[in-house]
């Protein structure tokens, strides 16, 4: 329902709109403007728009009640965003603003149907019915889930919208920029203190802002004293979300140029929560139709928008806040039909109309027509933010609400009237008040209490028939309330979940004490003894967007990608890295470097540079082998155990001079390891000396494999290659390529003779581009990670994560030769002692030969024993070049593992495969003589 | 009842039936509903307030879904209807009501399949067994593979699920992507999605249902449940239980069942039982409602993350556990950040979404994060604990099982590899592979 025409009055003293700018936008398809500073919901209301949404379960016709961000009616779909605040966003030209929860349309919806059933949809009716038959519940949940509330979501292929973060360090921040959070942060910045003051709203200054002529007088002289401090920051259309531990403030920037909205994480010295007061609205029949409004929503319209809310208007009204929408209704037009005064025990108890106020039924019976009513009865004190700092608001029953606790961290502090009630001037004296003694704890003295303000008497109001709404947002009705306790669920908890009151958009700001009042009354308990429950995170609503930030996950590439990439590489996504699976012909690469010499980019290898006299200690401790008598110049192979004794990461270190080490890693343990070590030396050894750099990055790692590497090695290092002097398992330092200090290691991950060399990142490329091309006559090539994992396979070599899982313990994986049970101590050395004294009676990783030899079954394949009883599995498994037959590692029991022991493997199709477990782990090269040759 | 001795049994085939003390429960139906919709006449109280008997045959600490079903299977399948369940806070406020109420089966351990999978039969008839529409929607559930380590991950899960008979296996990308149009499925997304592990009969419940269900049904069978009761301490003489000191005065009971998470272990220091229990927070988070458009579960290890949309149109956001040991049930910026940065990174277009409400549960983990159930080195005092991220989808089965350990006196079949023994013993039941974000 409309009333159409123009609802806009002659100018207001703080008037927020821009008269000389037009903005043109749609609502529901059809052409609606409105003036620059409008929101969309005053927009909508100054050409007449009365009903602005839908309800979630009976799609009852719901219009302005609040006026603010938390209006449970005014949610909007603006283009492809749902659930818009429409009577907090500006109206901006173009905007495609829709209703949202009407189908077909705004002013008939088929779901209204839901009104008539509405005595049948009690509180938690969808448990109590659709149980059978069962068969059918599927189709009925699709049918519910049909009635989700809401907006719509962005559409596939809605593009992201650019959201950033900012990190700030201030004395003071005040969350709110009413009087007391103004005075607040002004007297904190007189000391000195860097503060940054937050607000909501689009400008300063709270409710002065539609408080009448004296009140903007005030509000100017604050704005200027803010304004006269280069040490406030103002921050406004922005919100604190939430406070959390050590004074982590977050901080919701909404409105801004360079992104859509800004994430602000404050480290703060003490956080001032001047939050002000949430006007309560009443329940009593028809409380939710539109034209039913707080006397705030009045006063906002006229004062900010400068919007006839209606014609003809009863107040009831408990306060002065009530008292003075009657004066600035009346100034703006609207005949006052009636005034109850709740102070002299008058009361409401009905809203009359359908879809639109008519008229208002008193407590004594009699009917007063009129399109608007507006109440004026009680405040909410929005203690979200004291709660996140530990406060348990106490019921104050002379002023009828919650106040704050003294229980909330020192660092926190509550000024103006969430504490209490005053006068502007005595509002504004405790945030100066407050502010001061914020900035002195801030530096670190000791707190010192400030005098609380105390909340005026104020008449208990909350309900006055049991028929009303008591959670507009989730459509729950105070009966809902009294029939859930009368079930059993009586506890504010359950009370709140079985009826869902006070868990929709507004998250209990508006209705979370009329629930309480409605539950006391319904189990005669008095208000403390019901409680209140814990308001959690964020205090309001923050996007997805807005907490991403901007998508900061940087691509992990060698230097030599784009080589790569422009050599036919197929690229694949390994622990992070971006890097080549293969070629084109994994298995020609793996012939090659079996045959000729192949090279490998292995940068992403885990990479820790050590540093300090007690390398050899943190050694010992990591890994399961001994580390005393490494000599300068050799290399050896480690395995790290986490404590449980379970095989965390592996990889080869070496020794380049007296107190320096080079450690690697697997790739994707890089940054496990790291922490891992780190851990260690923090907590348990501070007395060691080691200094841990990572240099995974810093170093291009080049593996040169197979029989030819040492020739094309030898063409271009001044490193005496002759293997008399440079084994397997040494490391020389050198230039290879022209590139100095290039270190170099022989071992052998393939099989292969080989060599791993590490060069300073930015030389990279031209040391792999070197080798391909004086290595042409001996047949070089690159290959990839599928060709390395054939290799390592073939020759029996184990991959952490691959072939053995979260919970394969050393000896399990076959590494009992590397545990030195005789150290003193290491990682996991008690689970060891014990898996060791099991003798063998655990599972083992072993070698399998498929009978049929062409048959590569697929990694994960079980291995079975009578019948389906699962007691192993193929951990690795490919298609061998070099031997022209399958070759697998696998899991198998005790019972399994001696050589010659036959499988059953089922195959991903159900069929069955017999294998038999070989007698070396190797398939290639069982000696080692071409790895050490 | 007699509960020192390990042997085990098997489950029974037919519920026996026993003495049924309570009233009546009103019936649950459409035409209850219309009936009283017509008439106005109020539905009768769930659940009753009682006052503490001194004695009880047994006493269950824990009114969360583990105590209240296997208070339920108690009296409903063996007849053992003088039982309290003693709750500190309200029903349903710990683990069971701040889970993100994703049931499934697709577990990697032989023990684990076998097991869940009962836990999600139960769940299948649970409505009509309870009289009580737990709403329990089998959308489907898909774990994501984002790099060859975890596909192979899923190819294990899936060939460990198919030979237990569970309807699990590994997709395309490509197939997600028909699933879940809104899901990035295209190559130039930073982490590509490989493929998944769908497991069709996985899906979402309302946990609260669950609870509530279980408590009213337990409670019309004449179990008696004790909220805001907190339990100081337990009593023994002789390595065996002789009872329970509560905030609401002492009762007396020869079996006393630790259905507790977070405070499994504070319960078990009273009778001195060492737990190798660490309790980490683990957080969740709901964004604002919208339309329904996500038809399945969703679930990211690599993304550490999982999401579903509820009927009611509001994302639910789950990630691991906070890294560090924790009572703190208060979330933290951090998680929501991370939070989305990986749902926009699964769902590119919905940043625009606004998150409503975040909390923080406790979960007790064990080292091969399998649970640990039945009897422990005190006669008479059982544990039903440490069941990390996993405790709400196992609620029925568990309570069945341990309600038959207690009425027979022996560890059935289902749970015997769940014992504690097994950590001085050495048989670990590793489901790492399914935990880490295993949702």
């Amino acid at each position: 329902m409309s009333a159409s025409g123009n609802w806009r009055i002659a100018p207001q003293p703080g008037e927020v709109i821009d008269r000389s700018q037009k903005v043109n936008f749609t609502w529901n398809g059809s052409p609606a403007s409105g003036y620059a500073g409008d929101t969309i919901v005053s927009a909508l209301m100054a050409s007449g728009v009365r009903v602005m949404s839908r309800s979630f379960k009976y799609h009852r016709p719901r219009g302005v009640i609040t006026a603010t961000f938390f209006d449970p009616n005014c949610s909007f779909q603006v283009g492809q965003e749902p659930n818009v605040r429409g009577a907090h966003r500006m109206v901006r030209n173009g905007d495609d603003v829709n209703a949202q929860n009407a189908w077909p349309s705004l002013n008939f919806d088929i779901r209204a149907a839901n009104q008539v059933v509405g005595r049948f949809l009690g509180p938690g009716f969808y448990y109590k019915t659709f149980i059978k038959p069962q068969k059918l519940w599927p189709a009925y949940q699709k049918v519910l889930s049909t009635f989700a509330p809401g907006g719509a979501p962005p559409a596939i292929g809605t593009p992201q919208e650019i959201f950033d973060k900012r990190f700030v360090h201030p004395d003071v921040l005040v969350a709110g920029g009413g009087p007391a959070g103004m005075a607040a942060a002004i007297e904190a910045a007189r000391t000195g203190a860097k503060v940054i003051l937050v607000e909501e709203e689009y400008e300063l200054g709270g409710h002065l802002r539609y408080g009448g002529t004296e009140s903007l007088a005030t509000l100017a002289a604050l704005r200027a004293e803010v304004a006269s401090f280069d040490n406030i920051e103002v921050l406004t259309d922005s919100v604190v979300s939430g406070r959390y531990d050590d004074n982590w403030v977050g901080v919701v920037q909404r409105s801004g140029i360079w992104a859509k909205e800004r994430m602000i994480k404050a480290r703060v010295g003490t956080l001032v929560v001047a939050a002000g007061l949430i006007e309560r609205p009443y329940v009593f029949e028809g409380n939710d139709l539109p034209g039913v409004m707080l006397a705030t929503a009045a006063l906002r319209l006229i004062g900010l928008h400068a919007v006839k809310p209606g014609t003809s208007a009863v107040v009831f009204t408990a306060n002065s806040t009530g008292d003075e929408a009657i004066e600035r209704l009346r100034a703006a037009g609207v005949s006052i039909a009636r005034v109850l005064d709740a102070r002299k025990g008058e009361n409401v108890t009905r809203a009359l109309g359908r879809g639109q106020v008519s008229g208002v039924e008193a407590g004594d019976g009699s009917k007063t027509s009129a399109d608007l009513l507006i109440t004026a009865t009680g405040w909410t004190a929005p203690t979200s933010l004291l709660n996140m700092a530990g406060d348990r608001p106490v019921w104050n029953a002379a002023g009828a609400r919650f106040t704050p606790s003294e229980l909330f961290h020192s660092s926190v502090m509550a000024a103006g009237g969430i504490v209490g009630d005053g006068t502007t001037a005595e509002l504004i004296a405790h945030g100066r008040a407050v502010g001061i003694e914020a900035a002195s704890r801030a530096r670190g003295e000791a707190a010192k209490p400030v005098a609380a303000l105390i909340p005026d008497a104020h008449p208990a109001l909350f309900q006055s028939t049991t028929v009303g709404f008591l959670d507009l947002s989730e459509d729950v009705k105070n009966k809902d309330i009294v029939s859930a306790a009368k079930e059993g669920y009586d506890s504010s908890e359950l009370a709140k979940r079985f009826t869902t009151s006070a868990m929709g958009p507004s998250q209990g700001k508006l209705e979370m004490v009329n629930t309480m009042a409605v539950l006391a009354e319904a189990t005669g308990r008095d208000f403390q003894s019901t409680g209140t429950t814990v308001w959690r995170p964020p205090y309001a609503p923050i996007s997805l967007g807005a907490l991403a930030g901007r998508v900061f996950e940087p691509d992990r590439v060698s230097p030599m990608q784009l080589w790569h990439e422009a050599h036919g590489a197929k690229d694949m996504v390994a622990a992070q890295w971006i890097r080549p699976e293969h070629y084109g012909n994994p298995q020609a690469e793996a012939l090659n470097v079996r045959s000729n010499v192949g090279i490998i980019d292995l940068t992403p290898l885990g990479k820790l540079d050590l540093h300090g006299p007690d390398i050899v200690k943190l050694l010992n401790l990591a890994y399961t082998n001994t580390w005393d008598n490494l000599a300068v110049g050799s290399v050896r192979y480690g395995v790290m155990c986490a404590e449980d004794g379970v095989v965390m990461d592996d990889g080869v270190t070496g020794r380049l001079g007296d107190d320096h080490y080079l450690m690697t890693t697997t790739s994707s343990g890089a940054g496990n390891v790291w922490d891992w070590l780190e851990m260690w030396l923090q907590t348990v050894h501070r007395e060691w000396q080691v200094t841990i750099t990572p240099v995974t990055t810093a170093l291009v790692s080049i593996n040169v494999a197979g029989p030819n590497s040492r020739e094309l090695l030898s063409r271009i290092t001044d490193i005496d290659l002759d293997p008399a002097v440079f084994g397997y398992m040494k490391v020389r330092q050198g230039t290879v390529a022209g590139v100095a200090d290039c270190i170099v290691w022989r071992i052998g991950f393939t099989g292969e003779l080989s060599y791993e060399i590490h060069v300073p990142a930015s030389y990279g490329l031209h040391v792999w581009e070197t080798l391909l091309e004086v290595g042409k006559d001996l047949g070089v090539a690159p290959f990839g990670i599928e060709a390395q994992r054939i290799l390592r396979l073939e020759k029996g070599h184990f991959i952490v994560g691959q072939d053995t899982d979260g919970l394969t313990q050393a000896y399990e994986a076959g590494l009992g030769g590397l545990v030195k049970l005789a150290k003193e101590d290491f990682s996991g050395k008690p689970e060891l002692v014990w898996q060791e004294a099991l003798a063998g009676n655990y599972s083992h990783l072993v070698a399998v030969e498929t009978v049929d030899p062409l048959l590569v079954p697929a990694e994960a394949s079980q291995i079975v024993e009578n019948g389906n009883e699962i007691v192993g599995r193929i951990t690795s498994s490919r298609m061998s070049p070099t031997l022209k037959r399958s070759v697998c590692l696998a899991h198998v029991p005790a019972s399994l593992s001696t050589p010659g022991s036959r499988l059953t493997i089922v195959l991903e199709n159900g069929d069955r495969a017999a294998a038999i477990v070989r007698e070396d782990l190797a398939f290639v090269d069982p000696e080692g003589v071409r790895l050490r040759g | 009842m007699a509960l020192g001795n390990a042997s085990t049994s098997r489950t029974p085939t037919a519920s026996v039936g026993g003495a049924r003390k309570g009233s009546r429960p009103a019936r649950y139906s459409a035409f209850d509903i219309f009936r009283r919709g017509v008439t106005h006449a109020d539905w009768p109280r769930s659940f009753n307030e009682h006052e503490l008997k001194k004695s009880y045959d047994v006493v269950i600490i824990g009114a969360g879904v583990h105590g209240l079903a296997c208070a339920y299977y108690l009296a409903k399948n063996h007849g053992i209807t003088n039982v309290a369940v003693i709750e500190k806070a309200y029903m349903g406020g710990g683990g069971s009501g701040r889970n993100t109420a994703i049931i499934r089966s697709n577990y990697l351990t032989p023990e684990g399949v076998r097991f869940y999978d009962r836990s999600v039969k139960l769940y299948e008839d649970l409505a009509v067994d309870l009289n009580y529409n737990v709403m329990f929607s089998q959308r489907g559930h898909l774990t994501l593979a984002h790099n060859d380590a975890s596909l192979r991950t899923m190819h294990w899960r899936a060939e460990v699920n198919k030979l237990q008979g569970i309807n699990s296996s590994v997709i395309d990308a490509k197939e997600v992507g028909k699933i879940v149009p809104y899901l990035d499925v295209t190559d130039h997304a930073r982490y590509p999605i490989l493929g998944a592990l769908y497991h069709p009969p996985g899906g979402i419940i309302r946990h609260d249902a669950v609870n509530w269900g279980y408590a009213r049904a337990a409670g019309h069978l004449g179990v008696e449940i004790h909220q805001q009761t907190e339990v100081l301490g337990i009593e023994t003489a002789g390595g065996k239980v002789t009872g329970v000191r509560t905030s609401r005065g002492n009762i007396s009971a020869p079996i006393v069942v630790n259905c507790t998470a977070g405070w499994a272990s504070t319960i078990c220091d009273m009778v001195d039982v060492k737990m190798p229990l660490v309790t980490h927070p683990l957080q969740a988070a709901v964004t604002e409602p919208v339309k329904v458009f996500l038809p399945a579960v969703i679930v990211s290890g690599s993304l550490h993350v999982y999401v579903s949309q509820t009927d009611r149109g509001e994302l639910v956001f789950g990630a691991s556990v906070d890294p560090y040991p924790s009572y703190s049930l208060r979330g933290s910026l951090e998680f929501t950040e991370g939070l989305a940065t990986h749902i926009l990174e699964l769902i590119p277009s919905i940043g625009s979404l606004k998150l409503l409400r975040q909390w923080a549960g406790l979960c007790d983990m064990t080292p091969d994060y399998s649970p640990i159930m039945g009897i422990t080195p005190v006669e008479g005092f059982l544990v039903d604990v440490g069941w990390g991220t996993y405790g709400f989808k196992a609620g029925p089965v568990s309570g069945e099982q341990m309600a038959q350990l207690v009425a027979t006196g022996r560890t059935p079949e289902l749970i015997a590899a769940f014992d504690l023994a097994r950590f001085a013993d050495g048989r670990l039941v590793g489901e790492k592979g399914a935990a880490s974000v295993g949702h």
